[in-house]
């Protein structure tokens, strides 16, 4: 990694930068949790199903975000794949009101874990159990025992309950991110 | 991209900087795509390698080009302006090789409706590129508003794009017909332009809304000078559609367009008369006024357009030029050679026979310095100008062969040997000398096509000839020299001196015989048949199998062959039973005629409908097509209902194919027939109705008559013909139709079957040989007074449309000033007899025809001599 080294030591004047995907199911609102960390000037006031990828970029206090924001339909979802590679955390979104589908989404989990490149890399994986101000919604203890991230050893992982229209839990878990991108290093 | 160019400044003087570079290195190189932090120049340049490479046609496979195309995506990251901007082209090359292109159709939505104007324009054209039917809805939204954006080059991209798309995916185009419209009254050039380009296409189907469209914008007026180009040339369309005269509203319009204050408009407005058929000289006047103003116009692209235009007006009305000739005079000296040979080969056409030799030594002074594309269009000017004026053939035929000894491409010299063909075509006088210059040309010549046209050509006059034995040496040097085509056609030429000139008999079989031995197949087997028919020393077979060769149409041959090869029947293969070509071809291969391929056509046709009436199952019993008579209208252009009339021959029967178009929107017909009224022995024994006619499409009826088998000769009769339908209205917008309709009847125009529908003319190459071989047998003779022509050219004329028979040898062409003439005629008769006919004609208070008919049956011969009675 020595080029990185380089590159992160001509940057250390400014801020570092850190290349994040945002993955999950459709509907699951990773646009709108984007959306809302993005800052309050630049928020786009409508929100439509991803086609394909949209990249943004956010700042908080310590680290320039980044963003991959992927598009969770069925039919694109084996195009996660080909960003795995250049990132250096995973934002995975859950529903969680949508019980139905919980299982579809732990598969999708399973899939982007047993990838290549990110089973080699030790990356930090933030999920959001969304939409929690939905009255059936499950918690954020009951999605990760349905997604058996008890059994993730081998990366840091951390899960929030999140409700992406007011804001709400988001920046804790973007707080945790930061932590540990800049711990890594 | 300053950085690039400065690179490329500095490699100038070694050529191109992109000359070396390998696919397989390059996509290497485009790893650095997924690197962080992006370095914008460096990526640009590797993906100006890219493009260059796609656009150089190297292949790139989908593995490789998905691979490519995702590392790009993340060049998103950076919002490097230049970088940006290279990404949408790489987006457009490549968006056709890889399957997932679609994945960047967000990143170019966010970009199109961003803030960042630079991007936008680009970013809509990008985005079309990858769009198809399925995703098309997911941005229509977003095209609807880009159509009528603020910025100018955003709403010029979003039309052009949305040109593109209709492509494949019309329908939804058309609803964004609206603000198209609004763009329509854009202020800036482009837009209104490109508006109205997409407007028109989407309406170009529907001839009254693009009519209207056009009116309501002649109206209003335009801003923008391309835009009234575009619409001056749509009226124009419209124009040659409706068939108009030059007192409708659309042509006043052009005509308004000669004093726009734009000069493009003006060009267009001129060159838009120019082109539009049937225009006579009145009209041409302001049009050419307008285009001498641009002759001596200061700026070369005018002088070239109108000098240009003058050119191709002085095709058709070398009158209507004359007036400017002087301004062409001056233009003979431009520094610009493209404007000089035009003005020179326009002077040609317009000018003077006494002018011609010296406009001629101008244009040979600076030959070595034009193009070979504008030779060729000095070329066609001498060759229209020997047409005008047959004296000064000798002195044209000079220049040719001079031409023809310098340097040149392809179509050069074939439009050179063309001319020269067609001037000993012409007369007589001068075909020693063309004939003795073409045999120079192909002592050199490496256009095989050329060579075998030349050969072919000197086996048909060659024998004619004073002194036939002088062509032999140049032809016997080709079987020795040239490569197998070359060396077919000789031979083939060789049989036909050693068929028509006796005394040299000996000496071509003697040479046909070495040629048996040749290495190549197709030479040696036509070295052997000719060597066996010639020593028969038989006069019929050798007209037959040499001279005349076979009359079918190839491909109908092969299909024949082929049924006949299914069904293994124990009776001989028919020839008579393949359908005729109109123009047969004499020589199988190489030696294409070039008056042949425009006949082709119409043998093609013949097949179409042999095809198409193979289909009804009613017709399939009547035996081989022998003949598709031209389409014959049986209404006026301008009615409710336009049918017109196909009559097919065959053996027994004839089949009448009415095509019919309704042309009332807020009609449906249905049951349509033709009922015909026949009369004599002639009966009506089959109708195939068609079972409904929608507006505007073409429906096919047929009725099918039985020619009468008791008086072979009786053969010509008078139809009447009435079409027969049901009406059910319908409303013209959503085509729904009443339940109820009534029944209704509509007279047609009479249809006549004339002997010329019993006869397929063919081309006898060799008349007196094949005279001789249908020999005597079942000749008849009369003398007629031709009352009603004046001229023998006239006379020559109506009998071969009465006949229905082909001239042959040229006897088609009366020569000036003789009072006599002789026409021969050649055709089979239906049943596939020969006839052939021999037309005396003397002119003397009228025209007096003394005409000879030989058939191979006599009840041919009776029919036809009957038709000129």
């Amino acid at each position: 990694m020595g080029f990185m080294d380089r590159l992160f030591g001509w940057l250390k004047a400014k801020k570092k930068e850190a290349n994040i995907l945002c993955v999950g199911l459709d509907n699951s609102g990773k646009t709108t949790i984007i959306n809302k960390l993005k800052a309050p000037d630049a928020t786009q006031q409508d929100v439509v199903p991803t086609v394909g990828f949209n990249v943004e970029k956010f700042v908080t206090s310590s680290l320039v975000f980044t963003v991959i924001d992927m598009s969770g339909q069925g039919r694109y979802r084996n195009l996660w794949a080909h960003y795995y590679k250049e990132t250096h955390g995973i934002i995975f979104v859950i529903d969680s009101a949508d019980k139905i589908r919980m299982l579809v989404a732990k598969d999708e989990l399973d899939q982007l874990l047993d990838n290549q490149n990110v089973k080699a890399k030790r990356i930090p994986i933030l999920f959001y159990a969304n939409k929690m101000d939905l009255r059936d919604s499950l918690s954020a203890v009951q999605c990760s025992q349905i997604l058996g991230l008890d059994n993730l050893k081998e990366k840091p992982w951390n899960i929030s309950a999140s409700n992406a229209m007011t804001g709400e839990g988001l920046n804790e878990g973007i707080q945790w991110l930061s932590d540990q991108l800049q711990s890594v290093r | 991209m300053p950085g690039m160019r400065k690179d490329k400044d500095e490699e100038a003087g070694s050529g191109n900087p992109f000359a070396y570079i390998e696919r397989t290195a390059v996509l290497q190189e485009a790893r650095i795509f997924q690197q962080t932090p992006i370095n914008p120049r460096k990526c640009c340049e590797i993906l100006t390698k890219i493009i260059y490479l796609i656009n150089q046609g190297e292949i790139i496979t989908t593995n490789e080009a998905t691979e490519t195309f995702f590392a790009m995506t993340k060049l998103f990251q950076s919002s490097d302006v230049i970088m940006r901007r290279m990404c949408y082209l790489t987006i457009k090359e490549m968006a056709k090789m890889t399957e997932n292109a679609f994945i960047v159709t967000q990143s170019l939505t966010k970009d199109m409706n961003g803030r960042e104007d630079i991007f936008r324009a680009a970013a809509v054209r990008a985005l079309c590129a990858i769009t198809d039917s399925s995703t098309l809805q997911g941005i229509e939204r977003y095209m609807k508003q880009a159509i009528v954006d603020k910025v100018h080059s955003v709403a010029s991209a979003a039309l052009v794009s949305a040109l593109h798309l209709t492509k494949h995916t019309n329908d939804f185009v058309k609803r964004w017909v609206n603000e198209v419209q609004e763009s329509c009254s854009s202020d800036n050039v482009m837009v209104q332009y490109h508006a109205l380009g997409l407007l028109y296409h989407l309406r170009k189907k529907d001839r009254l809304g693009t009519s209207k469209m056009v009116r309501k914008f002649m109206k209003s007026g335009l801003k923008s000078p391309f835009a009234y180009c575009m619409l001056i040339r749509i009226a124009s369309k419209l124009l040659e559609e409706e068939d108009a005269g030059h007192d409708s509203p659309l042509y006043d319009f052009i005509e308004s367009c000669l004093r726009n204050k734009h000069e493009l408009v003006i060009y267009e407005a001129a060159s838009a008369i120019v082109n539009m058929q049937n225009c006579t000289a009145r009209e041409l006047a302001p049009a050419v006024s307008v285009l001498q103003l641009f002759l001596s116009s200061p700026k070369p692209s005018f002088r070239y357009a109108g000098v240009r235009t003058l050119n191709k007006v002085a095709m058709k009305h070398p009158s209507a030029v004359t007036a400017c000739n002087l301004d062409l005079e001056n233009l003979i000296t431009d520094v610009n050679r493209s404007i000089a040979t035009l003005a020179i080969t326009t002077l040609l056409k317009t000018g003077s026979e006494s002018s011609v030799d010296r406009l001629m030594k101008q244009i040979t002074s600076f030959m070595s310095e034009i193009s070979d594309e504008f030779k060729v269009v000095v070329v066609k000017a001498i060759s229209a100008l020997c047409q005008k004026y047959p004296r000064k053939h000798a002195v044209m035929m000079n220049y040719l062969s001079s031409m023809l000894r310098d340097e040149g491409g392809f179509e050069y010299k074939k439009a050179i040997v063309e001319c020269i063909i067609a001037i000993l075509e012409e007369s007589p006088e001068s075909k020693e000398s063309g004939l003795s210059h073409l045999c120079e040309f192909i002592e050199d010549c490496e256009h095989t096509v050329l060579a075998t046209k030349i050969i072919h050509l000197l086996g048909r006059e060659g024998p004619k000839t004073p002194n036939p034995s002088k062509y032999i040496r140049f032809i016997y040097n080709r079987v020795i020299l040239e490569n197998e085509a070359v060396r077919a056609a000789a031979v083939s030429a060789l049989a036909r001196f050693g068929a028509q000139c006796d005394d040299l008999l000996p000496s071509i079989l003697s040479l046909l015989s070495r040629s048996m031995m040749d290495e190549d197949d197709e030479v040696r087997d036509r070295a052997t048949f000719y060597y066996h028919t010639l020593s028969q020393k038989d006069k019929p077979l050798t007209s037959a199998y040499i001279l005349n060769g076979l009359m079918v149409s190839v491909p109908a041959l092969e299909r024949c062959l082929q049924q006949y090869l299914k069904e293994a029947s124990d009776e001989p293969f028919n020839m008579k039973s393949v359908p005729l070509v109109s123009i047969p071809t004499n020589e199988p291969k190489p030696d294409e005629f070039s008056s042949k391929s425009e006949e082709k056509p119409v043998a093609s046709r013949q097949e179409i409908f042999a095809e198409q009436l193979s289909r009804v199952p009613e017709f399939a019993v009547l035996g081989q097509l022998f003949k598709s008579s031209d389409p014959v209208e049986l209404t006026e252009s301008e009615t409710e209902y336009v049918v017109r009339c196909t009559k097919h021959t065959f053996p027994q029967h004839i089949v009448l194919q009415f095509d019919c178009t309704n042309t009332l929107n807020d009609q449906i017909l249905e049951g349509v027939t033709v009922q015909v009224e026949p009369s004599d022995g002639f009966e009506v024994i089959a109708y195939v109705p068609c079972p409904s006619l929608v507006f505007n499409q073409p429906g096919v009826t047929y009725a099918c008559i039985a020619i009468p088998d008791e008086d072979p000769t009786d053969v010509t009769t008078t139809l009447s013909c009435i079409l027969k339908f049901l009406v059910k209205d319908c409303d013209p917008n959503t085509g729904e139709t009443d339940d109820d309709g009534y029944n209704d009847e509509y007279v047609l125009e009479d249809v006549d079957i004339t002997v010329a529908d019993h006869v397929q003319k063919v081309l006898k190459a060799n008349f007196g040989a094949a005279w001789e071989e249908v020999g005597d047998e079942n000749q008849l003779e009369d003398t007629y007074a031709l009352s009603t022509v004046n001229t023998l050219q006239d006379a020559v004329k109506d009998i071969s449309k009465y006949l229905g028979m082909q001239a042959c040898e040229r006897s088609d062409k009366v020569p000036e000033g003789k009072s006599a003439h002789t026409l021969f005629l050649a055709g089979v008769f239906r049943g596939g007899h020969d006839v052939l006919a021999r037309a005396k004609l003397v002119l003397k208070d009228g025209v007096t025809m003394q005409l000879t008919v030989r058939s191979t049956d006599i009840d041919a011969a009776q029919v036809i001599t009957s038709a000129v009675g």
